[in-house]
């Protein structure tokens, strides 16, 4: 996680952090601005007096286009890439498995992460994929449970599948297609909402979502602030199904 | 990591010798960096140190011929739980502390002193790493059974794979749903509707 700033608005609105509180409000739609008037958890300590960048400076993903980093994950990627595949595919033959080779993919994405910056990776990644990795490896695991027993069968009962060398092609379908697809796409989509994370959305969104729940009005800066984010909020989730609700669509403007 | 510690303990002379140099480093390594995790007041710092105690713990479970342990380890550990707790403290505030260390609480550490000897009491019944005594080795019924069946009852010559895929692949069902739903879960909690 290197230093400098390139984390833009999140940066900005908790630099300046509650003191002007007002002024973080009306730059509108920065996600630190509602963390600085939703106050508390120390993000209203003044800046420190060594200079040192503390992390609460750098609120949005921090960033720096490192000259060393970048060339060395273009040249490792492809590799750790293949060897994740060979760990996936070849699990049957040698030590590893759908487990070991998600993991080693998924690490392949946090390093390119790394390198060129979370959100470019998130744009270049969309939401598509993780969710079809994560969610296509359940139905193919539970799938290729479930055959045998239409069949007449017990749970992943391999010599009942409708394929030629049904034993061996199975275990590896829930090996690769399963196993390792489902920690792949869990684990990007982990640590790509963990980057979200809380911060940029402006702090704890419970706020919000408890006041509509409740039936109080939100405060009038939380309402400039969520009218604010419904644009970006727009622009980022397609296809989300209510992204004008104030409450959780709040959360999901900020990092831009 | 028993048995290395029982070889070294009440077992005597003879058995210690069998603990090689790389070994006794790879001990050391860990024990210190464990410490030193728990000890550093940086958290970022006990991270980091967390990240070289995992690669040091893997590379101890291939030194033990448990390379698919060790690969999950080193992927997941080191790798993988080192990047999202970097990335949570890149969200957080960090304390900057003037002490490198915290502070030793006497009680209770001597409280898991006593816990530790007590534990080491017990090491002396634990067979020796290897040892074809074992019970985990010498059991003629599962551990056996799987080494000469597993080929012929699956057709994977790798015998962890066909307990995970096979023999206990409901098992193995349950943990792949629980990953996904931690994915799901996360989502939640963070009161997000889409990963990317």
């Amino acid at each position: 996680m290197s230093g400098t700033d390139s984390g833009g608005d999140a940066d900005a609105g908790s630099d300046t952090g509650a003191a002007v509180d007002t002024d973080a409000a009306e730059a509108g739609n920065t996600g630190g601005s509602e963390f600085a008037s939703g106050g508390g958890f120390g993000r209203d300590r003044p800046p420190r007096e060594d200079g040192r960048l503390d992390s609460e400076r750098r609120q949005g993903t921090p960033y720096t286009e490192s000259q060393v980093i970048m060339p060395t994950v273009k040249i490792v990627a492809p590799f750790a890439f293949t060897y994740g595949l060979f760990v996936t595919f070849h699990g049957a033959g040698s030590p590893g498995g759908g487990f070991q080779g998600g993991a080693i993919v998924a690490a392949v994405v946090f390093m390119i992460a790394f390198a060129f910056g979370i959100e470019a990776t998130r744009q270049w990644l969309a939401n598509t994929v993780v969710v079809a990795l994560a969610v296509g490896g359940a139905l193919v695991f539970a799938g290729i449970g479930l055959v045998p027993v239409a069949l007449g069968g017990a749970f992943l009962q391999y010599e009942l599948l409708p394929i030629p060398d049904p034993v061996k092609y199975g275990m590896e379908g829930v090996e690769i297609l399963g196993i390792g697809t489902i920690v792949a796409g869990v684990l990007i989509g982990l640590f790509l909402v963990l980057a979200k994370g809380f911060s940029d959305a402006g702090g704890f969104a419970d706020a919000d979502a408890f006041d509509d729940e409740v039936g109080e009005g939100p405060e009038a800066g939380d309402g400039d602030e969520s009218s604010g984010e419904d644009g970006p909020a727009d622009s980022i989730d397609d296809g989300e199904p209510d992204p004008g609700a104030p409450g959780p669509a709040a959360t999901d403007g900020g990092e831009r | 990591m028993t048995g290395a510690l029982a070889s070294a303990g009440p077992l005597g002379a003879p058995v210690v010798a069998q603990v090689t140099a790389i070994e006794a480093s790879l001990f050391a390594f860990v024990v210190l960096t464990a410490l030193f995790t728990a000890l550093a007041r940086d958290v970022l710092a006990a991270v980091i140190i967390f990240g070289a105690y995992s690669l040091g713990m893997a590379a101890l479970y291939t030194f033990y011929r448990a390379p698919d342990v060790a690969m999950t380890e080193a992927a997941i550990s080191a790798g993988v739980t080192t990047v999202l707790l970097l990335l949570t403290l890149a969200k957080t505030t960090r304390l900057d502390h003037e002490a490198a260390f915290e502070s030793v609480n006497l009680p209770a550490a001597g409280a898991a002193g006593l816990l530790f000897a007590g534990l080491m009491l017990t090491m002396g019944d634990i067979p020796a790493v290897g040892s074809e005594d074992a019970p985990i080795w010498s059991n003629p019924d599962v551990t056996q059974w799987y080494i000469a069946e597993t080929y012929a009852e699956t057709g994977v010559e790798n015998t962890v794979m066909a307990v995970l895929a096979a023999f206990r692949g409901f098992d193995t069902f349950g943990e792949a749903v629980v990953v996904f739903a931690a994915g799901i879960a996360a989502l939640i909690v963070l009161h997000r509707e889409v990963f990317a």
